[in-house]
C-alpha cells in the first residue's frame, strides 16, 4: 500500500490513549504525515479505499491534499471512472437509449436500466421503477413540489419542514406556497441542538399534508429518528419526504424501513458523478404523479391535439437522459456495496467520534449539534466556529497548509440565523479518510487560530 | 472638469411609450450607473494610483500564500478605527462572503476611506483599497477603469469569491464618490438669489413660485433624493433641480399666465435616450404647457424654438425630451 506513495515511508510512533490516539512529535513532518496517511487503525475496515482514488495523491501549497469536504462532494474512485469512460471510449457503446435496435443502443439502455437497478438495490427498494433520475436532489424535491405538490396541495393546506433544512429543502416549498396558498411552518432546534421532535408534534395537524425534512443535517449532523416522525406525519395522513444527501452515502438506507414515502439523494456525495440523482417515491404515489417536464421519452403518444404520458419512472424523465452518469452512479452503488455500507457507517462513527473529540479540546472551538453519544447519534462531519476569528479567514489558512474545509453559510442559511451566526466552518470525512488526516487537520486549525491570534 | 455634451434630441418632441411592464428604476440607482458611463466615456481613465500599484506588487512579490496572508493582517492594521454607528446596509459590500463595510469623507476636494470587517483577511484587502484610493479627487475614483483588478494583477493571487468580493468593494467605493461627485455638481449647479430662494422653497413641496405650475414628482424620486442629501451630510438641496430652472427660466423670459411642468422620468426608465444623460434627480423626460403673451404672432414651430433658446442648457444635459404645448392667453381662452 505505502509502495503506491511517492513519498518515502517514515515511522512514527503512537502512543493509545482513552479517547484515541495520540502521535508522540506533536509537529509530524509534512512527508511523514504523507507516508503514514495510509496507516490508520481506525481506517482499517476501509484499507483498500484509499488506492481507489488517485486523486487524492496531489499536493497543494507544497502539502498533501487533506480533503475534508466531503458533504459538499465526495471523490470519485477508479472503478466509477473506469465504467463512464468505457461507456464512451474504444469498445464502448455510447448511444441513445431506449430507442433504436441497433447493438450499442442495446448495450446502453441495458446498462442504463441496470444501473437504475443497482440504485433500487442499494435502497431496498421495492422495484427499479421506483428510482426516478434527475439531475440532483435539489432537481428531486422540485420534481415533488412541482408535481405531486401541485396536484395534491391547496390552500390553507400546510407543509412542516425545518430550520436545519438545506435551502433546496424550503425554497422549492416556498414558492409552491406562493402559487397555492400553503402555510409553511418550521421546526426549530432541541436543547442538544437537534430536530425537536416536541415541537414537530405540536406543528403537525389535521391539515399537515406534507412533512419535508432532513434525515442527516449537513451542518448540525443531527440523525432524524425517521420512523417516529413518519409515524406522527401518517397519522395526520400527510407524506413524509426525507432529504437522504447525507445519508444515502454514509450508512445502510432501507426505505422499507424507513418509513418515508419520497426519498432525495445525489450522485455526486456517493462516489458518482456530478449531474445525476434520484427520487425514491412509492409506486402508487408516483403513479398518480402528473407530469412536469415535457418531451421525449415521458410520453406513449403525442398527437397533434393531445399526448399521452408513459408509466413512472419514464414520465419524469423527459429528454436523452445523462445515461454515462447514471452508469457511474451504479457503478458507484457497486463499489459501494462491496465495501459494505455497515463498514462505511462504522468507519464514519469512529472517525467523527474521534474528529469531535480532538476538536472539542481546542480552546474556543464551538461545534454545533448534538454529541456523538446522543441517541441518533452524529454524522462524521463537524461544523464549528472559532471564536473571534471569521470562518472564511479560518479556511483559507488551512488551505494553505493543504486542508480542503467548507466556510460560509453551507446552504443553510436559515439555521445559521437561528444560532446567532453569519456562516460556519466544516470539516466532513469521508470513506478514505483517515485519522492521521484529523490529526493534520486538527494541528493546522491550531496553527490557523495562532496566525491570528 | 467638463461634462458631456450630448446631441440635443430635438426631433424627440414626443416621449416614446414606455413597453409595457416595465419596471421603473429607482431613479438614484440607475442614475449613477448612467452617470457613471457618461463621466467614464467623456474623460480618459484614471491611472492606477502609484501608491495602490506599489502596494500590490510589495504584496504579489511575497512568494509563500501564508506570508501573503500576513502581509494581509499587517495591511488590516494600519486602517484607522471605524465609527460602530457607520456599520450600516448603506456602507455594506453586497456580495462578500464576509461583512465589509466602507465609508468616505471629502477633505479639500479629496477622498479619504476608511473600511472594516469581520474577517481579517478581508479587512487587509480592504485596506489596500482604502491605501490606494485615498487623496482621489471623486472625479478621478469613478474614472478608475473597470478592469482595475485585473490591472492590478491580482486576479492570481485571490481565489474567485475573493475576487468578486474585492471587486464588489471597488464598485461600491466608486458608487459612493458618484454620490459625493453629483453632490458637488449638485451645489455649483445652484445659484445664489431669488432662484435660490425659489428652488429651496419647491425643494420638498410641490409648490410652484408662479401660481398655478406644478411639478409632478414621484415620492421615490423625493425620497431618494432626500436620501442622497442626507448620507452626504449636506442641507437638503432641491429633490428637481432641472424642473426649477426651467420654470425659473421660463417664468424670467416669458411671464407665463400658466405654466405647468410634468416630469415623466420616469416612464421612460430603461429606453435608449434615457440612458446616460441623467443627471442626479434622473430628471430627463418633461411635458410642459406654456400660455404666454409671447407667444403672439409666433408659428408653432418658433414658439418651441423659443422655448428651447431659453432652456438651452437643460436641453443639452439632462434633458431628453421636451414635449410642449404653447397657447397664446387667447388660444387658451385666458385674454
Amino acid at each position: 500500500m505505502a509502495a503506491l506513495l511517492d513519498h518515502p515511508v517514515a515511522s512514527t510512533s503512537y502512543t493509545w490513549t482513552a479517547s484515541g490516539r495520540r502521535a508522540n512529535s506533536r509537529r509530524q513532518s509534512a512527508v511523514a504525515r504523507a507516508a503514514a496517511v495510509e496507516e490508520a487503525p481506525l481506517a482499517a475496515a476501509l484499507r483498500p479505499t484509499r488506492t481507489d482514488f488517485p486523486i487524492l495523491r496531489q499536493s497543494v501549497n507544497e502539502r498533501p491534499l487533506v480533503y475534508l469536504d466531503n458533504a459538499a462532494t465526495s471523490q470519485k474512485p477508479l472503478q466509477v471512472l473506469r465504467a463512464m469512460d468505457e461507456y464512451y471510449g474504444e469498445g464502448g457503446y455510447n448511444s441513445n437509449v431506449h430507442r433504436g435496435v441497433h447493438a450499442l443502443s442495446a448495450r446502453a439502455t441495458t446498462a442504463y436500466e441496470d444501473a437504475r437497478a443497482k440504485v433500487a438495490r442499494f435502497i431496498n427498494a421495492s422495484s427499479p421503477q421506483e428510482i426516478v433520475y434527475t439531475r440532483n436532489a435539489t432537481e428531486a424535491i422540485n420534481l415533488v413540489a412541482n408535481t405531486w405538490g401541485a396536484a395534491n396541495l391547496h390552500q390553507g393546506d400546510e407543509i412542516v419542514l425545518s430550520v436545519a433544512e438545506h435551502h433546496s429543502n424550503i425554497v422549492p416549498w416556498q414558492l409552491l406556497a406562493q402559487r397555492q396558498g400553503l402555510v409553511l411552518k418550521f421546526v426549530e432546534l432541541s436543547g442538544t441542538e437537534e430536530l425537536d421532535l416536541a415541537q414537530l408534534a405540536t406543528l403537525i395537524t389535521p391539515r399537515t399534508r406534507l412533512v419535508s425534512l432532513v434525515h442527516v443535517s449537513n451542518m448540525l449532523g443531527c440523525v432524524l429518528p425517521a420512523q417516529r416522525v413518519a409515524e406522527m406525519a401518517h397519522a395526520v395522513g400527510a407524506k413524509l419526504l426525507l432529504d437522504c444527501c447525507q445519508s444515502v452515502p454514509n450508512m445502510p438506507v432501507d426505505v422499507q424501513s424507513l418509513g418515508a414515502d419520497f426519498i432525495v439523494a445525489s450522485s455526486h456525495k456517493m462516489c458518482g458523478p456530478t449531474g445525476i440523482g434520484f427520487l425514491w417515491g412509492r409506486l402508487s404515489l408516483l403513479e398518480e404523479m402528473p407530469p412536469w417536464m415535457g418531451g421525449g421519452e415521458m410520453i406513449q403518444d403525442v398527437r397533434l391535439e393531445a399526448s399521452t404520458y408513459a408509466e413512472p419512472p419514464s414520465r419524469f424523465e423527459a429528454g436523452t437522459p445523462a445515461i454515462a452518469e447514471a452508469i457511474g452512479l451504479g457503478a458507484a452503488c457497486d463499489y459501494l456495496t462491496g465495501l459494505g455500507m455497515q463498514q462505511v457507517a462504522a468507519h464514519e462513527r469512529e472517525l467523527g467520534a474521534y474528529l469531535y473529540a480532538k476538536l472539542r479540546r481546542i480552546d474556543r472551538v464551538r461545534i454545533y449539534g448534538p454529541s456523538p453519544e446522543a441517541a441518533q447519534g452524529r454524522a462524521a462531519l463537524a461544523t464549528f466556529n472559532v471564536e473571534g476569528i471569521h470562518p472564511t479567514d479560518i479556511s483559507t489558512i488551512l488551505d494553505t497548509t493543504g486542508v480542503a474545509v467548507r466556510s460560509g453559510h453551507l446552504c443553510t442559511q436559515p439555521v445559521h440565523r437561528h444560532l446567532g451566526i453569519s456562516s460556519s466552518v466544516r470539516a466532513s470525512p469521508y470513506i478514505y479518510n483517515t485519522a492521521l488526516e484529523v490529526d493534520a487537520f486538527v494541528d493546522a486549525l491550531t496553527d490557523s487560530i495562532k496566525f491570528f491570534t | 472638469m467638463s461634462m458631456v455634451v450630448s446631441s440635443i434630441n430635438v426631433a424627440r418632441l414626443q416621449p416614446r411609450a414606455a413597453p409595457p411592464g416595465l419596471k421603473a428604476r429607482l431613479p438614484r440607482v440607475a442614475a449613477h450607473r448612467r452617470q457613471a458611463a457618461r463621466v467614464r466615456c467623456s474623460a480618459a481613465t484614471t491611472e492606477l494610483p502609484q501608491s495602490l500599484k506599489t502596494l500590490v506588487q510589495a504584496f504579489q512579490s511575497v512568494p509563500d500564500p501564508m506570508a501573503r496572508y500576513k502581509q494581509l493582517l499587517f495591511f488590516a492594521t494600519k486602517l484607522e478605527p471605524f465609527p460602530a454607528e457607520a456599520h450600516t446596509e448603506e456602507n455594506k459590500v453586497k456580495g462578500c462572503v464576509s461583512q465589509v463595510w466602507v465609508i468616505a469623507d471629502l477633505t479639500d476636494g479629496k477622498l479619504q476611506w476608511r473600511a472594516d470587517s469581520d474577517s481579517q483577511l478581508t479587512k487587509g484587502l480592504a485596506a489596500l483599497l482604502v491605501q490606494g484610493m485615498s487623496g482621489l479627487t471623486p472625479d478621478e475614483i469613478v474614472r478608475l477603469p473597470t478592469d482595475f483588478i485585473a490591472q492590478l494583477g491580482l486576479q492570481q493571487s485571490l481565489t474567485p469569491s475573493r475576487n468578486n468580493g474585492f471587486l464588489n468593494m471597488f464598485k461600491l467605493m466608486q458608487k459612493k464618490a458618484l454620490d459625493i461627485y453629483m453632490q458637488q455638481q449638485q451645489q455649483q449647479q445652484q445659484q445664489p438669489g431669488a432662484a435660490g430662494d425659489a428652488a429651496a422653497g419647491d425643494g420638498a413641496a410641490a409648490s410652484g413660485s408662479s401660481g398655478d405650475g406644478d411639478v409632478a414628482v414621484t415620492a421615490e424620486q423625493q425620497q431618494a433624493s432626500a436620501g442622497d442629501a442626507a448620507a452626504a451630510g449636506d442641507s437638503s438641496p432641491s429633490g428637481t433641480p432641472v424642473a426649477d430652472s426651467m420654470r425659473r427660466k421660463l417664468t424670467e423670459e416669458l411671464q407665463p399666465l400658466r405654466l405647468v411642468i410634468n416630469d415623466n422620468s420616469e416612464k421612460h426608465a430603461g429606453h435608449g435616450g434615457y440612458r446616460g444623460k441623467a443627471g442626479y434627480s434622473g430628471e430627463t423626460h418633461f411635458d410642459v404647457e406654456l400660455v404666454s403673451a409671447r407667444f403672439e404672432g409666433l408659428t408653432s414651430i418658433k414658439r418651441h424654438r423659443l422655448v428651447f433658446k431659453i432652456l438651452e442648457q437643460e436641453m443639452q444635459n439632462p434633458v431628453h425630451a421636451l414635449s410642449l404645448v404653447t397657447k397664446t392667453p387667447a388660444e387658451a381662452n385666458m385674454a
